[in-house]
Formats: structure tokens, C-alpha cells, sequence
């Protein structure tokens, strides 16, 4: 017996046509909801990549990580369309005729101090400059110096060229020459372009406000002015004036009274405080690493336990020392040389004029910086530099595997 | 008795039913009556209240500048007070905002309940959804207010956004050693996974039985060669026993509870309990390496 006994003539079979619709209608749903769903997720996926790609985010490298450059300074100039500078007629003019009455140098202070008497020798102070300075900040000789007398010092941004060399030389020396590696991996060097990238003044506040995403605001993860704001973050011990462009000083680790480099108390033990400040600011400044070198998290972390320096396998993850090591290089920028740096428009404001380094300064979205430079001659340690750090900052203690096993 | 109500209502109830044939295939077409009594009015009143301030605290931090709001809305943020303040009550732009908007949310939630209790029993029905929803409940709870209270401070409950929550949920994974360890968690997931299992087989099987009168329930329940028949004697040929009509809700019900609560006493655990859910893994010998990123 069923329920349909006693309808009227012709019903069952209406009701009976009225579930085949029914279930035609569940079944073109189900299919047009799974097309659509996972349509959408593909759809979105490529082109976020694309985006990604077009925005020049795109991860150089596998995680196999050899620490190799793998877009050098020309292809990247090549990428962003920024042609590179060459010294102009009217100044190897003018070198041609100096260089003539002085064989050895006049008046040359840092790069043979750093790099040793070869560069007593005129023309290969002018190879240098040619190779590093003008490229790098995109300039002809005659931007610095004045071209009757290349040893003159009267145009103020041969002063403030002089200090950079400085503070090249001492961060190289002290910083990327102590840098934790493995054995094998290739050691680069900070030249001018390493930075500069073919603009002289590429890193000030004016750009900064004008370019966020190039300092990893927009588009890097970076805090937004509310999460500053919200969070009590304070510069200096002051809540800022404006919150509408992060300051990058938050990049930057502090060292403790050990000279231990810690970036943030994030994960909690026993005595952390409550509250979830620090874990906010160190994961933004995490994200603002992840578009600033192209990378994911597992890059430099084992994911199942972000403070791990090893994975599950075992495996020395080398680019979180390194990454230490590097951010303790940015704080002793921030504190010792940007200060320092003579200002070729206004002395007296000197401090307020720069950005705050960051890690897209250099990175520009690669694991190593396309401006790192292949240079055979390492600089040396010299004892007293020209400028001396305000702030002593110790080498952090390095994290090194420390068993076979790691 | 309360049936009877029910049906002396009726006519005057219905007076204010609409029809929304869009609603076709979704749901029934039938909107309307509304009731809406003391609860109902409290929760509409309270939740409308914490939007308006969540939205003022938005406008705040664009300038009051719609096109801003429109663009940045899903990362704008209320966020809770800095740790400094404690429990305490904080300046309106360094949390207070979040202190006031989360305060109506909680009385708007609450009043929900009851509204789902009374109604219920008004209508003759006994109160499980209202059960079902302190579960949620009770996660909402620990996450806003009693892990919050079980470290002192405000600032470990998440911020009011869109993209808060997310933000939230990995920076508290975190801070805390990474949730996947906690065996809270792992027993909410379950929870969430069974949920999900649950709900498709039940929906699939009631669909399937469509053309023999599943959904007319109690009806065909009890006639033997109908839907419930056929999909008992389905589920006993692929997997051996099934559930009855009744027991199917009730699995359905622990489960979908069981997600929320375990994830709240979780929630709460963290912090006083273990602060570190990974080296929890590492002593209780369930993290894969174990030698290696164990400390």
C-alpha cells in the first residue's frame, strides 16, 4: 500500500513528473555549485598569482635554498625599464685630461683605506666609479664631483657620497662578512646599487609617502595605520603624529642585555605577558619579509614550530639565522649610519629626511638582492672609520647547527 | 494546550505573511510572521548598537571617507585595548570602542538564546536549539571574554573586522605554540570534520528519498516500503547499521555542539594551563621529528 491511494485520476503520475523536476533541479545545482565554487577558487588563484607575478613577487628559487643570486643588478634594471647610468662626454672629457696630470690619486680618503693601495692608482679609482657609483645612483660624474678638480670637495654630495662608501664598507665588513652561512654559499657584496638602484635619492620620505607599496605598506602586509594605532604602538616612547605610513624601525630586532638579537617576545611561556601586541607587530613585520624576499613562512621556519631553527627532519633552516643576523644589520642602519649621512638640501634635518631602512630597500622582492654585487677584493677592517657608530651594537651570538644531525 | 494556542493564533498570524517566489528551491517561499517580544527587541536593539559603533570606530580610522571605508573594510579593524589596560575600561580610540561594541554583541547573543528559548517553548517545542546555541555560545565566550579575563587583559580577545578573525586565529596559534597540538582542538576538529560527514550523509539521504515521501516525515515514517525505509535499509547495505530518524539528529546535534565546546575549553586552557601547545606535543610524544625541533 502506498500513500498515493485514492488521489485523483492522473495525480500520481503529475506528482511522479513534479520529482523527476525536482531532482533534475538538484542535480544541475549540485554541478553548477561545484563548478562555480571550485571555478571561482581556481580563478582567483591565478590570478592573484598573476598579479603577484606582474608586481615582481614572484619566488626567484625552490626552498633547496644555495643562497645564489639569480636576478643580478642589470636584468632587474632590465625588469623595472630604469635605464643604467654612464658617465657623460663632457666628464670623460674631463677625466681623460685629469687623469693625464695625476696617474696616482689626490685626495682620495676610503677606498683605498678599505680596499688597499691599488686604488692609489687614478684609473682604477675611475673603474670603480664607473662600475659602482654611477650606475648605482644614476648619475654622471659631474653630479658629485667638480670636473677641473676631481679631488674638490665643494659640491655637498661628494660629502654625502663619501659617508655612504663609509657606511658601505663598515656594514659590509662588519655585518655581511659575519653573516651565519653553509659552507659553499656565496658571500655578495653592498655596492652602491645595492640600495640606490640607479636613483640618487631613492629612499626618503617624500617617496615614501608617495610609493607604500615599494616600502612594503600596500600590498607587503606591513601594519596598516590602525593596527598601530590600535595597538598602542608608540615611536619613541611618543604615539606618532601620523599613523598613515609605517615606520619601519618595527622591522628592526633589538638586542637584549646578553646580545641576544630577539625580534619580538611572540611565542608565550610561563612569564609572557598577556596580550597580543607583540605577536601582531612581529607578524606583520614576518609578512613585510615574505614580499620583500618572495618567499613564504617555511622559508625560514619549520612550520609546525615557528621558533624551531630546525625542522621535523632535522634540517638546519639557515635563512632564519640569516635573517637574524640581517635584521640586527638593519637596526644598526636605522640607529648608527642614516642619522650620520649628510643631507645635501638641509643639514639641520638630516634625521627627519630618510625612511627607515627595511628589508625591500634591497631584497625588492628576491632572497638574494639583484644589487648584491660579485666584487673579488673584500675590504678590511679598518680601526678608526671616518664615522664611527653611535650606538655599539654586538654581533649577534650566530645560530649554527649544532650537531650532524642539524 | 500550547497547540491549541497555536492554532487559535493561527489566522491572525498568518495575516502578515508575505510570499517571496525567489525564495523558490532555496527555501520555503513563506516569509513572515515575525515575532519579535522583549528578546527579540533587546538582541535586535543590542546588535544593531554594537554594528553602529564597530562602523563609527571604521569611519574614525578612514577620516570619514566613504569611498576609504568601502575599499579598506575588509582590514578594518576594531581592535581591542593595548595590554596595559588591563581589564580596565580603555579611552574609546585605544579600545573603548571595542570594549562598548563587544559588550552589546554579548547582550545581543544572550538575548538570542532566550529569544530561541521562548519561542520554542511558546510554540510547544522543547528548547534544543537554544541548547545547541549557548554551545556556540560558550565559544564566543571563551574567546572574548573568559580566556581574556584568565590572562588580564582585553587584549588577547580578537578585533571586530573581517579580517580580524583570521588575523586573530594565527597570531593566538602563535602566541600559544601552534593550536594544531592542542588535543582540544584536535578533538574540535573532529567534532567539525563528523559535523560535516553527518550533515552531508543526513542531507543526501533525505534527498534521495525524496520520491518516496522522506519529507513528509512522521507520515511515511511509518509505512514500511517509503522513503525512511528504503534509506535505513541503503545505509544498512553500505555500511552494515544505520541511524533511526531520530538518533540521526541527535548524532548530528553532539557533534556540531562538540565542535564549539571542545574549541572553548581550548581556548581557555591556553595561557594558565599550557602556554606552549608544541612543547604539550613534545612531552606527550605526538610531534613528528620529535628529536630534532623538540627543545
Amino acid at each position: 500500500m502506498t500513500v498515493h491511494e485514492g488521489a485523483p485520476p492522473g495525480a500520481v503520475a503529475k506528482y511522479d513528473e513534479r520529482q523527476r523536476e525536482i531532482l533534475r533541479g538538484e542535480l544541475v545545482g549540485l554541478v553548477a555549485f561545484t563548478i562555480l565554487a571550485l571555478g571561482g577558487v581556481i580563478a582567483l588563484s591565478m590570478a592573484f598569482a598573476g598579479t603577484r607575478e606582474m608586481m615582481g613577487y614572484r619566488a626567484e628559487h625552490t626552498y633547496n635554498y644555495a643562497g645564489v643570486q639569480t636576478v643580478n643588478f642589470q636584468q632587474y634594471m632590465e625588469r623595472i625599464g630604469r635605464p643604467i647610468a654612464q658617465p657623460s662626454a663632457e666628464a670623460l672629457q674631463a677625466y681623460s685630461e685629469w687623469v693625464a696630470k695625476n696617474p696616482r690619486t689626490v685626495n682620495v680618503q676610503v677606498l683605498n683605506k678599505y680596499l688597499g693601495e691599488k686604488y692609489n692608482d687614478t684609473n682604477n679609482v675611475f673603474a670603480y666609479m664607473s662600475a659602482y657609483f654611477t650606475p648605482g645612483v644614476g648619475q654622471s660624474c659631474e653630479y658629485c664631483h667638480n670636473l677641473q678638480n676631481f679631488a674638490d670637495y665643494s659640491k655637498p654630495q661628494k660629502t654625502v657620497a663619501k659617508a655612504m662608501l663609509i657606511m658601505q664598507f663598515e656594514l659590509q665588513t662588519k655585518w655581511i662578512e659575519n653573516i651565519p652561512r653553509p659552507e659553499g654559499q656565496p658571500l655578495y657584496q653592498i655596492k652602491c646599487y645595492t640600495c640606490h638602484y640607479g636613483q640618487a635619492k631613492f629612499w626618503n620620505q617624500e617617496l615614501k609617502a608617495s610609493n607604500p607599496e615599494l616600502f612594503g605598506v600596500a600590498g607587503g602586509g606591513n601594519p596598516t595605520p590602525y593596527d598601530m594605532k590600535n595597538n598602542g604602538i608608540t615611536l619613541n616612547g611618543k604615539v606618532p603624529s601620523s599613523y598613515e605610513v609605517v615606520d619601519d624601525r618595527y622591522l628592526a630586532t633589538r638586542p637584549d642585555a646578553e646580545g641576544n638579537y630577539n625580534f619580538y617576545q611572540v611565542t608565550a611561556n610561563k612569564d609572557t605577558p598577556a596580550g597580543l601586541v607583540d605577536t601582531y607587530r612581529n607578524q606583520y613585520a614576518m609578512y613585510h619579509q615574505n614580499t620583500a624576499l618572495g618567499v613564504g613562512c617555511d622559508f625560514c621556519h619549520y612550520g609546525g614550530y615557528f621558533k624551531s631553527y630546525v625542522t621535523a627532519d632535522g634540517v638546519f633552516k639557515w635563512p632564519k639565522a640569516q635573517a637574524r643576523h640581517m635584521q640586527a644589520m638593519m637596526l644598526d642602519i636605522a640607529l648608527n649610519w642614516f642619522p650620520q649621512m649628510p643631507n645635501v638640501n638641509d643639514v639641520t634635518q638630516a634625521q627627519n629626511y630618510y625612511a627607515q631602512p627595511n628589508c625591500y630597500m634591497c631584497h625588492r622582492g628576491y632572497v638574494v638582492p639583484p644589487g648584491a654585487a660579485e666584487f673579488p677584493e673584500t675590504p678590511v677592517k679598518v680601526a678608526d672609520p671616518e664615522i664611527k657608530p653611535l650606538v655599539e651594537l654586538p654581533l649577534p651570538k650566530p645560530i649554527l647547527p649544532t650537531s650532524a644531525g642539524r | 494546550m500550547t497547540t491549541e494556542v497555536y492554532r487559535e493564533s493561527f489566522e491572525r498570524r498568518t495575516k502578515t505573511v508575505r510570499y517571496l517566489r525567489f525564495l523558490e528551491g532555496l527555501a520555503d517561499t513563506q516569509v513572515g510572521p515575525i515575532f519579535l517580544g522583549m528578546w527579540g527587541t533587546v538582541a535586535l536593539f543590542s546588535y544593531l548598537l554594537s554594528a553602529f559603533i564597530t562602523a563609527v570606530g571604521f569611519g574614525e580610522q578612514v577620516g570619514w571617507n566613504p569611498i576609504r571605508f568601502v575599499r579598506e573594510l575588509p582590514v578594518l579593524t576594531l581592535y581591542p585595548p593595548p595590554p596595559s589596560y588591563g581589564l580596565q575600561l580603555a579611552p574609546l580610540q585605544e579600545g573603548g570602542y571595542w570594549q562598548i561594541a563587544t559588550f552589546f554583541l554579548t547582550v545581543s547573543l544572550i538575548a538570542w538564546t532566550f529569544r530561541a528559548w521562548t519561542r520554542a517553548v511558546a510554540n510547544g517545542l522543547r528548547p534544543t536549539v537554544a541548547i545547541a546555541f549557548t554551545a556556540a555560545l560558550f565559544l564566543y565566550a571563551a574567546i572574548y571574554i573568559i580566556h581574556p579575563i584568565s590572562v588580564n587583559s582585553w587584549n588577547e580577545a580578537p578585533g571586530h573586522g573581517l579580517a580580524a578573525l583570521l588575523l586573530w586565529t594565527n597570531h593566538f596559534s602563535v602566541k600559544y605554540g601552534n593550536f594544531y597540538y592542542n588535543p582540544f582542538h584536535m578533538v574540535s576538529i573532529f567534532g567539525l570534520l563528523g559535523s560535516a560527514v553527518i550533515l552531508a550523509m543526513h542531507g543526501a539521504t533525505i534527498l534521495a528519498t525524496l520520491a518516496y515521501n522522506a519529507h513528509k516525515e512522521i507520515d511515511e515514517i511509518e509505512k514500511s516500503d517509503e522513503g525512511t525505509h528504503r534509506a535505513q535499509l541503503f545505509w544498512r547495505w553500505v555500511m552494515g547499521f544505520n541511524a533511526t530518524a531520530h538518533s540521526i539528529h541527535v548524532w548530528a546535534l553532539a557533534f556540531a555542539s562538540l565542535t564549539a565546546i571542545a574549541g572553548a575549553i581550548g581556548v581557555i586552557a591556553s595561557g594558565w594551563l599550557e602556554p606552549n601547545w608544541y612543547l604539550w606535543g613534545c612531552r606527550a610524544g605526538i610531534t613528528p621529528g620529535i628529536q630534532a625541533a623538540c627543545p
